[in-house]
């Protein structure tokens, strides 16, 4: 009996603990809830909350953008491959386009150069076409698309913007040879325009000329222009050369040897300007007359 | 254990339907999952557990998602009270009925929150339209199946755990 007084008891309490409890839930809830609502101010409890929250669904929010970036590129590498292929064949397409260009625009930048040279000279040139080259050291000749039908006659000489190229040896109907100046049989008159000292240019093929005969005591420096003499009739007084890159002064001798590099560029040579005037004076030495 | 596990669980729905919701398209609207584990815990839990249970998530949610502070939890509360009122010694507990219940319940809810918005907040107030409060409830009534499943299982588990460890405790004193 009195155990089960005891447990009656024991029950009794636990019941009024519990419905104690629940009124107490519901007071707090209720109070929570009266004050958010008629509040509505966000307050503390609401700031900590969302700062609970926040990190929770920026983590979220990160790895689900992160997962679909991984998906939308996996999707994508599927496509890119065809676009790639596509944009391969483009690309080799505009570059072939490009290098038309390209080489479009140097002709053009060369010609304007030619052209300016060309409307600069006194005389009038005759453009001519480099066809073909013969680069051995010893003969080293080029071809241009212009003889005998354009006036053209051995002796000429062929000119560049840069200056001297050479003089025609050879005339064809339609081609004629030019030996470079830069050819070791080629022998110049030549002299170094800041004093006007006289010495002959020989050419020595890719490395270009040597000044020889110019005697020791010649003030002479590395950087100095050369320009033609003009003696010979052949070539006019003053044209370009090349520029003093290397002064050698031997023991024995009277002579310096100088190594002259060109102003012309032989191996890019396209056009060359040849000088129809000294026809005249080459047909008159020649003791014929022009009759054209 | 049990509460403070599904405090956890409820946690993890807000942030999942929060976070993760908006990668989804708005045509096909987006289910409550917090209705649905607290119509849950309506069923499962006793009151004071549930109450708390309850009011927090809706805090929680109101927090993260309401426009006028206080709105949420008094629906969760009043949705869990009115659940638990009808559900306990009722046949309506069973299984068979707690699914369509659910349903019936949010839907009532959507209707009574929509007349005290009307009497409070008129003017904020969206038309009401049948066809979408319908969706709505149907979208949390699909949704209720596989969740039902998941918090069954989960609350079973951790009943076992709880059932495994009272004996041995018992043995060690």
């Amino acid at each position: 009996m009195r155990k089960n007084t005891k447990a009656i008891r024991r029950k009794s309490i636990f019941s009024a603990v519990r419905v104690i409890l629940l009124v107490m839930t519901l007071l707090v809830v209720g109070l929570l809830l009266l004050v958010s609502t008629v509040g509505g101010r966000f307050g503390t409890a609401h700031q900590l909350t969302l700062d609970f929250i926040g990190p929770l669904q920026s983590g979220v929010t990160r790895t689900v953008s992160g997962l679909s970036s991984i998906k939308d590129d996996y999707i994508a590498l599927w496509n890119i491959r065809a676009e790639n292929k596509r944009l391969h064949v483009l690309v080799d397409k505009y570059l072939k386009e490009l290098g038309e260009y390209r080489e479009g625009y140097s002709t053009y930048l060369y010609l304007e150069k030619i052209l300016e040279f060309k409307n600069k000279s006194k005389f009038e040139l005759i453009s001519a076409r480099v066809v073909g080259k013969e680069p051995t050291y010893w003969y080293q000749t080029i071809i241009v698309d212009r003889g005998k039908k354009d006036d053209i006659l051995e002796g000429m000489i062929a000119l560049a913007p840069g200056g001297v190229v050479g003089q025609v040896i050879h005339v064809g109907e339609h081609y004629s040879k030019i030996l470079l100046a830069n050819a070791p049989s080629s022998a110049i008159d030549a002299l170094i325009q800041k004093n006007r000292t006289r010495g002959i240019l020989k050419g020595v093929g890719e490395k270009g000329y040597v000044l020889n005969y110019v005697l020791k005591n010649a003030e002479v420096s590395v950087g100095d222009q050369i320009v033609t003499a003009g003696i010979g009739g052949v070539f006019p007084a003053g044209v370009p050369l090349g520029r003093v890159s290397k002064i050698l002064k031997k023991r024995r001798g009277m002579f310096q040897e100088i190594e002259v590099q060109p102003y012309i560029d032989f191996q890019k040579l396209e056009f060359v300007l040849i000088d129809p005037t000294d026809r005249q004076k080459i047909l008159y030495s020649m003791g014929l007359s022009s009759k054209r | 254990m049990l509460f403070f596990l599904f405090w956890l669980l409820g946690v993890g729905l807000i942030v999942f339907q929060t976070a993760l919701f908006q990668f989804l398209p708005q045509s096909i609207g987006r289910p409550d999952f917090i209705f649905i584990l607290i119509a849950f815990a309506a069923y499962r839990f006793a009151w004071i557990p549930g109450i708390v249970l309850a009011f927090s998530l809706g805090w929680i949610m109101d927090v993260v998602g309401g426009i006028h502070l206080g709105f949420y939890p008094l629906m969760c509360l009043l949705s869990f009270t009115a659940l638990k009122i009808l559900t306990t010694k009722s046949p309506v507990k069973e299984s068979t009925y707690q699914i369509p219940l659910v349903g019936l319940s949010y839907f009532l809810v959507q209707m009574l929150f929509y007349f005290l918005y009307s009497l409070a907040l008129p003017e904020e107030l969206p038309e009401w339209v049948w066809g979408e409060a319908l969706q709505r409830t149907v979208l949390v009534v699909i949704s209720a199946i596989p969740l039902f499943l998941l918090f069954n299982s989960f609350y079973e588990i951790i009943q076992k755990r709880r059932s495994r460890v009272k004996p041995l405790r018992r043995r060690s004193r």
